[in-house]
């Protein structure tokens, strides 16, 4: 009987440890900094098709310190569960020069980004669904800035402006 | 002296361990907000005195599974500091009825249409257009204080959403 009970307290005791770690693991994962994989044509050449493990902080997002020229991780405004890695071009109340599609003609229009909205853009404008498509973005669907590329270990450290 | 030491290290062992766990919960599962203002009234908030207090689940957050009449908390469009509550009006693909112009709407994929229970006084879709579901932060399903309007948060009497065959 005091052997089950002693077995059953120390199993308790690792489940609450085991507990306490995953709640830091989430609180450093939502506060602090995340690791993200990212794939896709969309951020060619700074980022790999198959594949980037990108560092990603989210704390200079909320405290409003994205710049254009940053790359950062953004909900997508077409698919909630899916995150995109997009460059900012533009914050509210800048103006953006955007053509209309780049395969096909030369128009271009001039676009105001309304308050609280950034304009984001794959640096691959070929192959990027972006702004340019679906309009600019609330500021709220930034989660994070990238911060370092951690692998492919070739092409390790900050990405290119 | 040392014992003493050693029993206010345990209670501030014990305090930090409740704290990331509240968080983790508080972020991941369920919270309890409080609702300022009259824009959800008779909803939230039918009087001038105290603010109400609501239970909001996250889980709905894994696949984005709203209906119309959901009422939830999202980030502002306009401003990413502020969250607001409102109600779900429509989901994407519907087309909305729009009175004032007498035509309809389309709502995007991906994005919401949400309005305040008091339409006099809600700033929502009709301002700042449908906004995208990864502004959304939760769902409201209970009130939990004040103790006498305890319960769950039913669906409106009127559904303005109109959709094409």
């Amino acid at each position: 009987m005091t052997f089950l009970r002693s077995v059953a307290k120390e199993a308790l005791d690792h489940m609450v440890s085991v507990t306490k770690y995953l709640c830091c693991l989430h609180i450093a994962n939502t506060y602090a900094c995340t690791l993200t994989l990212v794939s896709g044509p969309s951020m060619l050449p700074t980022l790999n098709l198959t594949g980037d493990l990108l560092l990603v902080e989210r704390v200079s997002h909320k405290m409003g310190k994205v710049r254009p020229g940053d790359v950062v991780l953004v909900k997508s405004p077409v698919e909630p569960r899916k995150n995109l890695a997009k460059r900012v071009i533009a914050l509210e109340g800048d103006k953006v020069t955007s053509f209309v599609d780049p395969l096909t003609s030369d128009q271009s229009k001039i676009i105001v980004v309304p308050r609280g909205h950034v304009w984001i853009q794959g640096d691959n404008l070929y192959a990027s669904r972006d702004s340019r498509h679906y309009g600019p973005v609330p500021y709220g669907l930034i989660q994070g800035k990238v911060f370092c590329r951690l692998w492919p270990l070739d092409s390790f450290g900050s990405l290119d402006k | 002296m040392g014992g003493t030491r050693a029993f206010l290290r345990d209670i501030a062992k014990k305090y930090f361990a409740v704290g990331i766990v509240g968080v983790t919960v508080s972020d991941r599962y369920a919270s309890v907000v409080s609702v300022r203002g009259s824009s959800m009234s008779p909803t939230f908030n039918p009087g001038t005195n105290a603010n109400d207090y609501v239970l909001v689940e996250k889980f709905c957050l894994q696949n984005y599974r709203l209906s119309h009449g959901d009422v939830v908390i999202f980030c502002s469009p306009i401003n990413h500091k502020e969250n607001h509550i409102k109600r779900i009006v429509a989901l994407p693909g519907d087309w909305m009825g729009n009175d004032a112009l007498d035509d309809l709407l389309y709502v995007p994929e991906g994005h919401c249409w949400v309005e305040g229970d008091n339409s006099a006084s809600s700033l929502d879709s009709r301002s700042f257009g449908p906004i995208p579901m990864g502004l959304i932060s939760g769902r409201v399903t209970h009130i939990i204080w004040p103790p006498h309007r305890i319960g769950r948060v039913g669906r409106p009497d009127n559904h303005r959403e109109l959709r094409l065959p």
